[in-house]
């Protein structure tokens, strides 16, 4: 048997899975995983270690290996540090048809860094996703909670710009 | 009356054997088409089936992966494989055994080859001395797909456009 | 029942049949990748779509269920076109190395793009390439050729117990993986590689050794543990290249342990004995058969004439063959000795006299899969019986409460509902509690005895929680393991158990150690009964297995024993062996210990090389023919001891085949009742007991498991995973 993870957990991290963990049927506290795995890494600064989805699967009673499943088959999920802001470009289908390619590029060369990369300052990093549901403001981009609509290579200056 | 005459001066002047003379004289000056083996040879097909030969790729490697499809398809179950893991993770053979006394150079070996590993030469003359020595192992082999290689390799050439 | 048509044959289907099944059913097959029978349905890989009239679209055989009046077409343009484009997008993936892949020639995705597959891709791009795992010593893996049908991922949840392996990431970025770099530790594991419909998984011991088609299949019995999992063994060249799973519903389905798949490895171990031997003068010579056998007439000759047949103890292996066991208790019998044993492990006797007729199951191992509470003792289930342990955890898993007594925690695969841990001398207390806790409870009367015994017995909320279960249950099972049997106070633990069971109306079990602790009881290789009298006792038994050595013999009869494996204190076996004047050891292999101890080799064929019978522990008697030939001047053991038989001049030894020898067995032995009921005696509480349970390593239990080298590697082999209380 490993050794326990949950001394990584901290208190407040665990009243809010809690929380989660009630929204379920007893016997379904896996159901809370995704929103677990939000609420560690947005502990950790933004990625999650092995040892941390150790920890989310021995507090939902989960195999490990689960967890990563999750883990890695999410988007917002990181396994790698990340930079302060993390920049999500969508390239699928409807992105692509209007530009997405041209916000890519742009980006890249602005920034110096390519997908998953991290600018040498740690602020900002760079992300393709697939798509993020909105399509009617394509080609756009998420940066933390917030979308970027109609981009253009003025608009993405000016919202790197803002970044602090 | 006429034809015993005939027939009594034909049997007289051996006219049959003029007739057959000219024959030989004619193959006599006539250009010659026997070759002189071994000084001379037969030209041969780029698809001549003779005796076996093993490749290597340009880097030294062994070709047979020991996927055993020649030894599948060999209907004179000559060809006996054994094969291991190798030293590097590879598939290998430890074993590649043709025994010459039971092929029948059908070709179904080349023609199952997925690597051209195991091929045909134009080589047909060569000798046993002893019993035992028609078995062809695979250093043998390997032996003389080294030696021919560039011969080998022009004949998979020309072919190439059939395959 | 639904009345569906399938290709225009009306057919009757079950209710909330999947179409595939009904298909199934009636032989139409339709082609599939991630469907299996015994596995939940994922319906990932889309080879199974059909034609269902009135469905607009292609539907998946196997995630449909049939309804009534259904007309389903798996021939049709559209049924035929959605498969070949399902097969197209399979292949744009697989790389084209079928003549290196150990999957070629018995490839479900090579078979079926045979008949689906386009002649030519039309896919230019890069193929993807996926780095391969390292997963064990069992389990070589290709990923690259993974179709992602999650079949290996299923196994590991549904019937493994331990999910070990995940889809890692999205999309054209899926892997098959364990994501941290870790070993498989299932001992069910083996079977993900018959699972495996491409070369993803195959095996590693196995691997670039053979073809499947330049091998022969032969039926045959597995011979490492108590279940007799039929298997199929796979010749080429007179070796064994490996061993697959023989499907039968009633004792194995489609799965076999590890143990069962790899131990072929040990067949040809470096130190397997392969012509007769004798030591003269402390020098091994290798002789002929006739030397040898009279070499070993003479020794046994003088023994017995100097010192009486009394002098001489035989000790057989649990793992031999009926007719082995049979005809060696006939010899030594007919020498005039009763000393002879197979129960190596066990360490009290006192109850022999009343022990059924064999350690039965209780039940057919199907019905064990339908318990509603398993109350485990001294059980490792899992790992020594994993047939057996999938089956309670099936059965777990529909519900059944399953609890455990054991001196070590050991890793189980299946959720426990009560775990009661203690020290060897505590299992008799445990058991007594949960007695207590019951009788108290149902407020029955208690058999004679009882309550002065366990007057002084404490009770806890687990027993109560225990007895609680046991006795709600209506398919209850006790069932005592490996480590209750060599419990030092087997007989009282024994007797608990069997009160337990009979008052909460469950059935009691015995899981016994090697394939054929049932045959060697039924066969007369114990002390104190004979295959004419297999329930009733000789009155006057011989030595047992411990005994034989604490009263050292002069002269040992060893058939297939390692001293100092097969023994509770191989210090003690092994110095009483070197002490005695004159050893015959019966042995496919010679190992240090045993050319140490013995004064002539007869080198046996192992199951695999010999005829023979097991009897598996619900009294299936299964008999098996060997595949391949005797290595060198090995001899099956039957013909060897029908030989000695004839040479000390005894009656009956004149026999044909082992078939002759098992039938003069069975008419011996009459009707076997199938029943571990017997007259009820209050047992005696032994209190302080200081021996400690030498526990079976998991691969440890014969002779050829122990030389299997890529078992004796696992997690389980070097024992990471077990932690003693």
């Amino acid at each position: 048997m490993a050794e326990s993870k949950l001394h990584l957990l901290s208190d407040e991290s665990k009243g809010e899975i809690d929380t989660w963990i009630a929204k379920y049927p007893k016997d379904q506290k896996k159901s809370a995983v995704m929103a677990a795995l939000t609420i560690v890494q947005d502990a950790n600064g933004g990625w999650l270690t092995q040892e941390l989805m150790d920890m989310v699967a021995e507090y939902l009673a989960m195999e490990p290996i689960s967890v990563y499943e999750v883990a890695t088959f999410y988007s917002m999920y990181e396994l790698k540090p990340v930079g302060r802001h993390k920049i999500c470009v969508c390239t699928n289908i409807s992105c692509m048809l209007c530009g997405s390619d041209a916000v890519v590029s742009h980006l890249k060369d602005k920034l110096g860094i390519g997908f998953g990369g991290i600018t040498t300052d740690g602020k900002i990093s760079l992300k393709e996703v697939e798509c993020l549901g909105a399509c009617g403001g394509a080609p756009m981009l998420q940066i933390g909670d917030q979308y970027y609509e109609n981009l253009t290579p003025e608009k993405i200056d000016s919202i790197l710009d803002n970044l602090k | 009356m006429k034809t015993g005459l005939n027939h009594y001066l034909k049997t007289f002047i051996l006219w049959e054997l003029l007739i057959g003379l000219k024959l030989t004289g004619r193959y006599f000056f006539a250009k010659k088409i026997t070759v002189q083996y071994p000084e001379e040879k037969t030209p041969q097909s780029y698809r001549f089936r003779g005796l076996h030969a093993l490749r290597r790729y340009d880097n030294g490697e062994e070709r047979c992966i020991a996927c055993k499809l020649c030894e599948a398809v060999c209907p004179a179950l000559a060809i006996t494989i054994e094969s291991e893991v190798h030293d590097d993770g590879s598939r290998r053979t430890t074993r590649y055994d043709i025994d010459l006394f039971k092929c029948i150079f059908c070709g179904f070996c080349e023609e199952a080859c997925p690597v051209d590993s195991i091929v045909e030469t134009r080589i047909f003359d060569y000798h046993f001395e002893k019993r035992g020595e028609q078995i062809m192992t695979k250093e043998k082999l390997l032996a003389i797909g080294d030696q021919h290689e560039a011969q080998i390799a022009a004949d998979r050439e020309l072919d190439a456009p059939y395959r | 029942m639904i009345n569906i048509e399938i290709d225009g044959l009306k057919i009757e289907a079950q209710d909330g049949a999947m179409l595939i099944e009904a298909a199934d059913e009636v032989g139409i097959s339709i082609p599939r990748f991630c469907y299996h029978k015994k596995l939940s349905v994922a319906a990932n890989c889309r080879m199974c779509l059909v034609d269902v009239e009135k469905a607009a679209k292609p539907l998946p055989a196997c995630a449909t269920p049939v309804t009534e009046g259904m007309k389903v077409f798996t021939q049709s343009q559209k049924a035929i076109s959605a498969q070949k484009g399902v097969m197209e997008f399979l292949l744009i993936n697989h790389p084209l190395d079928c003549p290196i892949c150990d999957q070629g020639g018995e490839c479900d995705l090579q078979d079926l793009a045979v008949g689906y597959g386009g002649g030519e891709t039309r896919y230019s791009e890069n193929k993807r390439v996926v780095k391969n795992k390292n997963i064990g010593s069992l389990i070589a893996t290709d990923m690259t050729r993974c179709i992602h049908c999650t079949r290996c991922v299923r196994f590991g949840e549904e019937i493994a117990g331990v999910r070990e392996l995940g889809a890692i990431g999205r999309g054209e970025h899926m892997e098959i993986g364990t994501y941290v770099a870790s070993t498989i530790s299932s001992e069910l594991s083996g079977n993900m590689i018959d699972l495996c419909p491409v070369g993803a998984l195959t095996s590693k011991p196995f691997r670039y050794s053979a073809r499947n088609w330049e091998m022969q299949r032969h039926p045959s019995i597995a011979g490492h543990d108590c279940v007799g999992s039929n298997i199929d063994l796979d010749v080429r060249d007179n070796n064994i290249m490996r061993v697959v799973p023989r499907e039968n519903e009633e004792i194995n389905e489609t799965w076999i342990s590890d143990r069962d798949r790899f131990s072929y490895e040990g067949l040809n171990s470096k130190d397997r004995l392969t012509a007769p031997m004798i030591k003269q003068s402390g020098e091994w010579q290798r002789v002929s058969w006739d030397t040898a056998l009279a070499f070993a007439l003479n020794g046994v000759k003088e023994l017995v004439g100097r010192h009486g047949a009394e002098h001489l103890g035989t000790l057989v292996s649990p793992s031999a063959t009926l007719e082995e066991m049979y005809l060696l208790q006939k010899l030594v019998r007919g020498l005039g000795s009763s000393n002879i044993d197979h129960r190596v492990r066990q360490l009290d006797f006192s109850d022999q006299n009343r022990a059924p007729a064999f350690p039965y199951l209780g039940q057919s191992i199907e019905s064990l899969g339908q318990s509603d509470a398993v109350l485990l003792v001294g059980a490792n289930i899992t790992k020594d019986q994993p047939i057996l342990g999938h089956r309670v955890r099936q059965a777990a898993l529909f519900g059944a409460k399953v609890m455990c007594v054991n001196s070590v925690d050991y890793k189980v695969n299946m959720p426990l509902a009560e775990k009661l841990i203690t020290d060897v001398a505590g299992m008799e207390a445990a058991l007594a509690g949960i007695l207590k806790a019951l009788l108290n409870m149902n407020k029955i009367a208690a058999p004679s005895g009882i309550d002065q015994l366990l007057h002084s017995v404490s009770i806890s909320a687990t027993h109560e929680k225990m007895a609680a279960n046991l006795s709600k249950a209506s398919h209850g099972s006790v069932l005592l393991g490996l480590s209750a049997a060599s419990h030092p106070a087997y007989s009282t633990l024994y007797a608990l158990a069997e009160c337990i069971a009979e008052l909460s109306g469950a059935k009691l079990g015995s899981l016994s150690l090697g394939a054929n602790s049932a045959g060697a009881w039924l066969s007369g290789a114990v002390p104190h009964r004979t295959a004419d009298s297999a329930s009733s006792n000789q009155t006057s038994a011989g030595l047992n297995a411990i005994q034989m050595f604490t009263a050292p013999r002069k002269g040992y009869f060893l058939f297939g024993i390692e001293p100092e494996f097969d023994s509770v204190d191989p210090v003690v076996t092994t110095q009483s062996l070197k002490d005695a004047e004159f050893v015959v050891a019966f042995s496919s292999y010679a190992s240090t210990v045993l050319s140490d101890v013995a004064n002539v080799f007869l080198p046996i064929s192992p199951y695999t090389e010999t005829s023979g019978t097991f009897v598996n522990v619900e009294g299936r008697w299964q008999s098996f023919k060997g595949v391949v030939s005797p290595q060198e001047d090995t001899r099956p053991a039957w013909k060897i001891l029908r030989v000695l038989g004839n040479l000390f001049e005894l009656k009956g030894f004149d026999y044909m085949s082992s078939i002759e020898v098992r039938d003069e067995l069975k008419k011996c032995l009459g009707d076997i009742k199938l029943s571990n009921k017997r007259a009820w005696l209050c047992p005696e509480l032994s209190g302080n007991i200081s021996e400690q349970i030498v526990e079976i390593p998991i691969y440890g239990a014969d002779a050829i498991t122990r030389r299997a080298v890529s078992l004796s590697i696992t997690p389980d082999a070097t024992g990471h995973t077990i932690v003693m209380n």
